[in-house]
């Protein structure tokens, strides 16, 4: 597979603030990749690199092969864009808008092709088109950006955190509007804070912070990088049980015993718990040895993304180590 | 009632430049009024002859006001006061629908409104801080005409009559806020207003009764009907009397009354006038950055061209009242000579200098084009746009393009409402002098194009190289430069500071021989500057 989107140790500088230090992201063709880090990271920044509309200050950054700064309007025939913060003009209705952007791409050139779909999607997404640009709430503006985006077919969408403000219906009907165009072939960058909509729709992930690429690769190569949560009851157990634990599991990290420091979130009403991480493919070694001790009230949490993304959002999170880097 | 302080320091601190600037302007206007009057007509009878043919000539009191005799200080009221009136009349609209209409479009107004502070309060505080305002610009008059030497009792009854007629248009700024559902519709609303209060007392002044010795007048009942009629009925240096100020505080009461029920009663986020649906699908035109910048400029561009016209009218219809006004005193003549800067035919003189005030409205109707543009990249939507295969030396061009369109429209405006007033005008009707002066006039509009276009190719660099400063530096550019054409020679300021203003280059059509050379240049330094521009907009990020 040809990649789409390929960035190389890219760099923006503004003035003394480095919003990009050395940012890697590879998008392979055909593929929707989930672009994760929290606020300030350097998501919009590096979508607006690979838009043209800033010019980097180091590294390297192609889209389809070409320069974003220098081809941006050739790129710009084969992209489709929604900012994360959509600023419509205040006297253009939202039709008037949509058809302005359209045209502007080059989408309108089938014209029935393009006056069916863009019917289609405003009913989808029950937008009033007469309404001027002023009076849409930020949902509905975001509604005009996205319509504008799926109206007409395009080889990428860049999309920043394209669902925020909409309710959960038209959450759904995004995804399926999104997944009908890719279905078709075209390549998706979704920045997105929304773990289920990154689940639901993305076919692979890059994590980053503070301008950096800290973690790439598929969903499921993600969850292995995460631990299984296993804790259960310690009621009937002796002690000597619970102190051979430690060497009986060598796949248990974490681990605290029922008398030890309470932890967060384990429910310890009357009874003491146990509970320790293993690293999910270990999980099958650390079953038979619980089984053997008859546990009671047993409970495996499946890895789950939302630790992951803690784990790298948090400002007190250590610098991304290289050895974690990018996946094959 | 404790969210009162809070609101009222709140707006204080958010006009804290603003309103200070207001307020120089007004002390330094009443000043520099009494040394003008001063130093153009010095003595009494030059200044019997000016009164005299302004009583003679409604175009005159269309645009000055009520004639009360030839003393310095009545003749500085007659000249000035209309004028004061109707800018404190601009800062209380904008002033009201900035603190009322504005706040509530961008939804701070809502945050507000949840706190303790509710509905009312803050158009409490908006009323309490607009009189504080319109107060504060009463007593810079009354001072800056006391600090030009003229007596106490006039200067005060001067300064009320402004700080009466900024309170009464405060509520009419809070009601405009009350009926139109934008800030933009709400300042529109407010200067119509104005406009027509403007108008009402400008038909009372032009039929007003002469008086027997020529040099007063007393207005007609229309002025009684105009908040700036009422300030201009106080007869300040002449019979002082406060009493139709009465009728602004009334005015406001009323209208302040009206704003409250209004406000107590409507929901939040509606108006008297709703929003109207757009249409469904974009017109034909708006399919690319220039469609899209001429549908955005669009009304503005009308509201230029129109001005142009007024003062194409009174470029066309005054011509035989400076004659009139030349031939009576030598010194005036020779300061409208020096204003043109040669010695021809006066009244192609005077309709050039004129022209060079439509010159400045061409060239500000041309950078409020290119700060469009500004605009869009600073509020977002351009980001929109220049994510689409649009070239951004492209974009930059139609601005450019309709910021030329805006010079030609208001020059043309200018120049047909020339040749409506000359042809319109009894003594010189249907004559070949007609077709000589409208050719002249033409001409005079064709001259102004030049200074415009390397105004609009400024605000273009401006805008390519220091976009963040553009919107500020590109105003400023336009006043410094149009202060130094029109007052530059009259105060005197070295040559060298002249020669940077475009203004002052610009063909004076009339004189006897006509230097365009001046013209030329502008015409490549503005076509370099844009090409400049197209250039540096490519080469740097996008600026929000």
């Amino acid at each position: 597979m040809s990649s789409v989107i390929e960035t190389r140790g890219l760099k923006k500088r503004f003035g003394r603030v480095r919003a990009l230090d050395g940012l890697d992201l590879t998008v392979a063709s055909g593929e929707v990749h989930g672009f994760l880090g929290p606020n300030g990271a350097g998501k919009s920044t590096t979508i607006r690199v690979l838009l043209g509309l800033y010019r980097p200050s180091g590294g390297t950054a192609t889209v389809f092969g070409q320069n974003p700064w220098s081809d941006a309007v050739a790129l710009h025939r084969r992209i489709a864009y929604v900012p994360g913060d959509v600023s419509l003009w205040p006297n253009l209705s939202g039709g008037e808008a949509i058809d302005l952007l359209c045209r502007l791409r080059g989408g309108t050139l089938d014209a029935a092709a393009y006056r069916d779909r863009r019917a289609h999607l405003v009913d989808a997404f029950q937008l009033d088109p007469t309404k001027k640009g002023r009076t849409y709430s930020k949902g509905n503006r975001q509604k005009v950006a996205l319509i504008a985006a799926l109206a007409a077919p395009v080889d990428l969408f860049i999309l920043d955190e394209p669902t925020s403000g909409l309710d959960p219906l038209m959450d759904a009907v995004f995804r399926r509007e999104l997944q009908a165009a890719t279905s078709e072939g075209a390549t998706v960058l979704l920045s997105s804070h929304i773990l289920s909509e990154v689940e639901h729709l993305c076919d692979r992930v890059s994590i980053i912070r503070a301008g950096r690429t800290v973690e790439t690769g598929t969903l499921a190569q993600l969850r292995h990088l995460t631990r299984t949560e296993v804790a259960f009851a310690s009621t009937g157990l002796t002690d000597a049980d619970l102190a051979g634990l430690a060497a009986r599991i060598p796949a248990a990290h974490d681990l605290v015993l029922g008398n030890g420091t309470p932890r967060a979130g384990i429910p310890r009403a009357g009874t003491a718990r146990v509970s320790f991480t293993a690293d999910s493919d270990a999980l099958p070694e650390v079953l038979p040895v619980l089984a053997d001790l008859r546990v009671q009230g047993l409970t495996v949490a499946p890895p789950s993304l939302e630790t992951l993304f803690l784990r790298h959002y948090r400002e007190d999170a250590p610098s991304p180590a290289p050895s974690t880097g990018p996946l094959p | 009632m404790n969210a009162l302080w809070p609101l009222l320091r709140l707006r204080i601190h958010r006009d804290r430049v603003q309103l200070p600037i207001w307020i120089a302007v007004f002390f330094g206007l009443a000043a520099l009024v009494v040394f003008a009057v001063d130093s153009s007509f010095g003595t009494s009878i030059e200044r019997q002859a000016l009164m005299r043919i302004a009583v003679g000539s409604p175009t005159i009191l269309i645009f000055r006001g009520e004639p009360q005799g030839a003393d310095v200080d009545a003749v500085a009221f007659f000249l000035i006061f209309a004028f004061l009136a109707t800018l404190v009349a601009f800062m209380s609209t904008f002033l009201a629908v900035r603190h009322t209409r504005a706040e509530e479009e961008s939804g701070r107004f809502e945050l507000i409104a949840a706190t303790p502070a509710g509905r009312l309060i803050p158009l409490l505080a908006t009323a309490l801080h607009g009189i504080v305002a319109a107060l504060a610009a009463g007593l810079a008059v009354a001072l800056g005409l006391l600090a030009g030497g003229l007596d106490g009792a006039g200067s005060t009854t001067t300064g009320g009559a402004v700080a009466g007629t900024g309170i009464a248009f405060l509520g009419v700024g809070l009601l405009a806020g009350q009926v139109m559902h934008t800030s933009r519709g709400a300042n529109g609303l407010g200067a119509a207003l104005i406009g027509l209060a403007y108008t009402l007392r400008a038909f009372g002044d032009a039929g007003g009764t002469a008086s027997a010795d020529g040099l007063s007048m007393s207005s007609a009942w229309p002025s009684w009907l105009s908040p700036i009629g009422w300030g201009q009925q106080t007869e300040a240096f002449t019979t002082n009397r406060p009493a139709p100020l009465a009728l602004d505080l009334a005015l406001a009461a009323v209208l302040f009354a009206v704003v409250v029920l209004l406000q107590s009663r409507r929901d939040l986020g509606t108006s008297l006038i709703g929003e109207r649906p757009g249409p469904q699908h974009a017109p034909r035109t708006l399919s690319g950055s220039l469609g899209l910048a001429w549908r955005l400029q669009r009304a503005p561009m009308i509201g230029w061209a129109l001005a142009g016209l007024v003062f194409g009218v009174l470029a066309g219809t005054l011509g035989e009242t400076v004659v009139e006004l030349v031939q009576s005193s030598a010194q005036v003549g020779e300061a409208l000579a020096r204003m043109a800067g040669g010695r021809a035919s006066i009244i192609d003189l005077f309709t050039d200098t004129i022209f060079g005030l439509v010159g400045v409205i061409a060239a500000a109707a041309a950078t409020q084009a290119m700060i469009r543009l500004r605009q869009e990249e600073a509020n977002g939507s351009a980001e929109l746009l220049l994510a689409l295969p649009l070239r951004r030396g492209r974009w930059i061009f139609d601005y450019l393009l309709v910021g030329t369109v805006s010079i030609a429209l208001v020059l043309l405006g200018a120049a047909g409402g020339a040749a409506a007033g000359l042809a319109s005008s009894s003594e010189v009707a249907g004559t070949a002098d007609t077709t000589a002066r409208v050719a002249s006039a033409a001409a005079s509009g064709v001259a102004q194009a030049p200074a415009a276009l390397l105004v609009l190719a400024i605000a273009a660099l401006l805008v390519a190289f220091v976009p963040r400063l553009s919107t500020g530096l590109s105003w400023g550019v336009l006043f410094v430069s149009a202060f130094i054409g029109e007052f530059g020679e009259l105060f005197g300021l070295p040559d060298w500071l002249l020669n940077l203003s475009p203004f002052t280059h610009t063909p004076t059509i009339g004189a006897a021989d006509v230097d365009s050379s001046g013209a030329w240049w502008m015409l490549g330094l503005a076509l370099a500057g844009a090409v400049a521009a197209g250039v540096g907009i490519r080469r740097r990020d996008l600026a929000l």
